[in-house]
């Protein structure tokens, strides 16, 4: 008897891990809205989902990978150059194709990264940071460095199915998918355990190289289905409409909770710190604040964010 | 004037609100061993660590060489000449034995580390320590039992005032613990005042002069050490009586469970054969290096075979990768609960059920609360205290309760062929009773074969339908029924 009460006073005192980040969201909303007159709006809401599907189908996966402890930088050229994969096959040959071929290359962009990662060793930031300067180049190639324009290919970008736009609608189904898999299946919790300690991860028998592996080809098809659907809201497809997308979704991921070391994070804290960049964007626009400034306020973000995972782990290690 | 080393007064810590040291008083004198006794989670670790500056008291106050002080940090007790070897290895896996020993105060001058002259320290103290370890060896390849000398030997060279020893001995046999005794009592000579945990109560008469037990975060008893009977010990430290040590009755199995056949594995053991009757306990015993552990790391997969045949229940099994052997109904406990067991980020009641999750899962969805039940079922039986209940984060547990989680890992795990490795480190005495009583209850009645590889001779003797002593790599004497008793163990494997 006096053991459940006990855990249960403990239970209210321990303060959820994203609180900190809520309150923030929180406090950036109430400001905007007061700030400015356009902000509290249906449609601007719907300008804000918009813009944040692109990056939210890629942040995903991206939550899988940080949570097994590895990181995919190569997805914001990989977006471009499925983005003119998508521009060339849809003017030449037919959409149908274009999809089939862009998503036929994100998969097979996952399994070289998978590949080198789990069977050749190679340290998965370096792999993609390779990737992410190689497909940068040869979306430049495809297109000679120019964009490419494109016609009758807006529907996967701009239409609204009952009145919701088409990639919010994606983004929704991928999220809810990826939220279940990591909190319910025995897939999403090997990977938290794989993050938290790979060599006891093995040893308990999980299958890690494989749950990796299949991670590495999420993340890449993510990124090639967020190319097709930005070049079909631009268009256009541009190879530098990607650019900064990896930094763009580490940042929403980490500020969302998730431990660059792995073991730790959660699909609503990305979701959570993805809206938190999303307003940021929106209400700086709104406010006419120069773009620059929004640059600059979003690698202020990334740090900010960093410093508080690593200010995080610190206290856990003064604590134990 | 004060003649105490150091005086910890009135000390209480508490952790998120809960308080797990109410008010202890603590005294150490130049020259003297104080052993500190208590169950799992009792607070012995929190009470040095609170010392040694690593974490700060909630209230009370710290005395260390006349000085009184409110707030202590690691560097502020390292000044003042704390040493403390902890509970849990310490040590940089990738680094060298020698640059471990001298890990942050590596010898030189300028900047510049004198490699010749550290290994030379390196390889005297190792000396002193009689134990054979290669000085350029790297630390992470190295059984956790020579990495805890390791630790003994770094505190060694710094020069303590106050040494403080937490559980430096879980994993090593008696013969390396005799080793560790004589240097301490060089130490005590020079005025060295120390303070010593541990879970094996024969070690206290041999090497302390005063004992304090500590039971529920409140310091229950201090005696002299002379003459302080181990059944008054005991009953201080659980709060009532315990059962008598005996031999468990004897137990007919028959039928092959696990049967290996001139098994080798290059220098580390060689032509090992057995035969592990379904339902039956076999010990593994020996001192650190004889290979005991090793055999049961090479079944699992873990290290290279290079000979030999392995039969599960009849069926030849190739060891290849523990996730192999893990989904042909093997189970291992590592004796490196830290680098190898635990998710520390994660909560008890994942730690519990991660072997689990297959058979727990339905198309791939486990059901959190399965977990929460599997965790109930064995935190009870091993008696875990995890006060927050299951969605704890292991980390928080003190030392023998993690032990006793990945213990129950695999009880719920139902494996047919369970291999432990020290599987009691760091665990209390009572609660070992009920964990040997839960090994073999589980073994006769699942028809499981248990081989567990050990250093602790009592463990041998409560625990084992048959024990087998190994030294330098070999099977050199096997015990059944009565014949298993300490003093032949031990001459057999020394
Ligand atoms: N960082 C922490 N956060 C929360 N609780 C903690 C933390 N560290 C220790 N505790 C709790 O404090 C209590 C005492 O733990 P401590 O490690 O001092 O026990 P101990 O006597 O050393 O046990 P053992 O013999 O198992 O090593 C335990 O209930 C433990 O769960
Ligand atoms: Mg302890």
């Amino acid at each position: 008897m006096s053991k459940t009460t006990e855990v249960e006073k403990d239970k209210k005192r321990s303060i959820p891990a994203s609180a900190p980040l809520m309150a923030f969201f929180v406090g950036l909303f109430i400001y905007f809205s007061v700030a400015s007159e356009y902000f509290f709006d249906i449609e601007n809401f719907r300008n804000i989902a918009v813009a944040l599907a692109v990056t939210g189908i890629v942040c995903i996966p991206g939550t899988l990978l940080m949570i097994a402890g590895q990181v995919d930088l190569s997805v914001g050229s990989a977006a471009a150059v499925s983005g003119m994969i998508m521009a060339n096959m849809v003017n030449k040959h037919s959409i149908a194709v274009g999809l089939a071929v862009a998503l036929v290359f994100g998969l097979t962009l996952g399994i070289i990264n998978g590949f080198l990662v789990t069977v050749v060793g190679v340290n998965s930031l370096i792999t993609t940071l390779g990737g992410l300067a190689t497909l940068y180049g040869i979306a430049l190639l495809i297109g000679n460095g120019q964009t490419v324009m494109m016609r009758n290919f807006e529907w996967l970008g701009t239409s609204q199915p009952w009145g919701v736009p088409l990639p919010v609608l994606i983004f929704t189904v991928i999220a809810i998918m990826g939220a279940v898999s990591l909190r319910k299946s025995t897939y999403g919790r090997s990977l938290y355990a794989i993050g938290s300690n790979p060599n006891a991860a093995r040893v308990v028998g999980i299958r890690s190289n494989r749950l990796l592996f299949i991670t590495f080809v999420l993340s890449s098809v993510g990124a090639a289905l967020a190319g097709a659907v930005l070049c079909s809201q631009l268009s256009a497809a541009d190879p530098n409409a990607a650019r900064g997308l990896e930094l763009e979704v580490i940042t929403a991921i980490v500020l969302g909770g998730a431990s660059l070391a792995g073991g730790r994070g959660s699909m609503f804290g990305t979701i959570l710190g993805l809206c938190t960049i999303g307003i940021l964007n929106n209400g700086l626009i709104l406010l006419d604040v120069p773009t620059f400034w929004q640059r600059v306020a979003q690698g202020l973000m990334l740090i900010i964010a960093v410093s508080f995972d690593s200010l995080r782990q610190k206290l856990n290690n003064q604590r134990s | 004037m004060n003649v105490d080393l150091a005086h910890l007064k009135d000390i209480r810590k508490s952790f998120n609100g809960v308080e797990v040291l109410h008010g202890v008083d603590l005294t150490l004198a130049p020259g003297e061993v104080l052993a500190l006794l208590g169950e799992n989670g009792a607070g012995k670790s929190t009470l040095v660590k609170i010392l040694a500056g690593d974490i700060p008291p909630t209230s009370g106050s710290i005395t260390i060489a006349d000085t009184e002080l409110a707030r202590l940090d690691v560097y502020q007790a390292r000044q003042l000449g704390v040493r403390m070897i902890f509970q849990e290895l310490n040590d940089a896996p990738s680094l060298s034995v020698a640059e471990n020993i001298f890990l942050g105060q590596w010898p030189g001058s300028k900047g510049f580390v004198a490699w010749g002259d550290m290994r030379e320290k390196a390889r005297e103290i190792l000396k002193r320590l009689e134990v054979d370890i290669d000085v350029d060896a790297q630390a992470g390849s190295l059984r956790v039992g020579e990495r805890q000398i390791l630790e003994i030997a770094r505190a060694l060279t710094q020069n303590a005032k106050i040494l403080v020893l937490d559980e430096p001995t879980a994993a090593l046999s008696n013969a390396e613990v005799e080793r560790l005794f004589i240097v301490m009592d060089q130490l005590k000579k020079q005025g060295v005042g120390m303070i010593y945990i541990t879970h094996r109560l024969d070690e206290v008469s041999r090497v302390a002069d005063r004992v304090q037990v500590l039971r529920d975060g409140n310091s229950v008893l201090t005696v002299d050490a002379k003459g302080a009977q181990r059944e008054v010990l005991v009953t201080a430290m659980l709060g009532h009586e315990a059962l008598k040590n005996a031999r468990p009755a004897a137990v007919t199995t028959s039928g092959n469970g696990l049967e290996i056949k001139n098994f080798s594995s290059g220098d580390d053991f060689n032509d090992v054969s057995m035969t592990i009757n379904a339902g039956e306990v076999v010990c593994l015993f020996g001192k650190i290096g004889s290979g005991s552990s090793e055999v049961l790391e090479s079944i699992y997969g873990l290290r290279p075979v290079t000979g030999g045949s392995v039969h599960i229940f009849g069926k030849e099994f190739k060891p290849k990768s523990p996730q192999e052997s893990s989904s042909s109904g093997i189970g291992y406990l590592p004796a490196d609960r830290q680098r190898l067991g635990s998710f520390a980020s994660r909560s008890v009641a994942e730690n519990l059920a991660v072997a689990s999750w297959k058979a727990m899962s339905r198309l791939g969805f486990v059901d959190a609360g399965n977990e929460v039940k599997a965790f109930s079922r064995w935190s009870d039986a091993l008696k875990i205290s995890a006060r927050r209940g299951p969605t704890q984060e292991i980390a928080t547990l003190s030392g023998g309760n993690q032990q006793k989680v990945l213990l129950g890992r695999w009880f719920e795990a139902k494996v047919q062929v369970l291999l432990l490795v020290e599987p009691t480190r760091g665990v209390d005495v009572g609660a070992r009773r009920d964990i040997y009583d839960i090994i073999r209850r589980q073994a006769k009645e699942s028809g499981m074969a248990v081989l567990v590889a050990t250093s602790d001779y009592e463990e041998v003797v409560l625990l084992a339908d048959r024990a087998l002593v190994m030294s330098r790599g070999k099977i050199v004497s096997e015990f059944t029924g009565n014949s298993v008793d300490a003093n032949s163990l031990i001459s057999a494997a020394s």
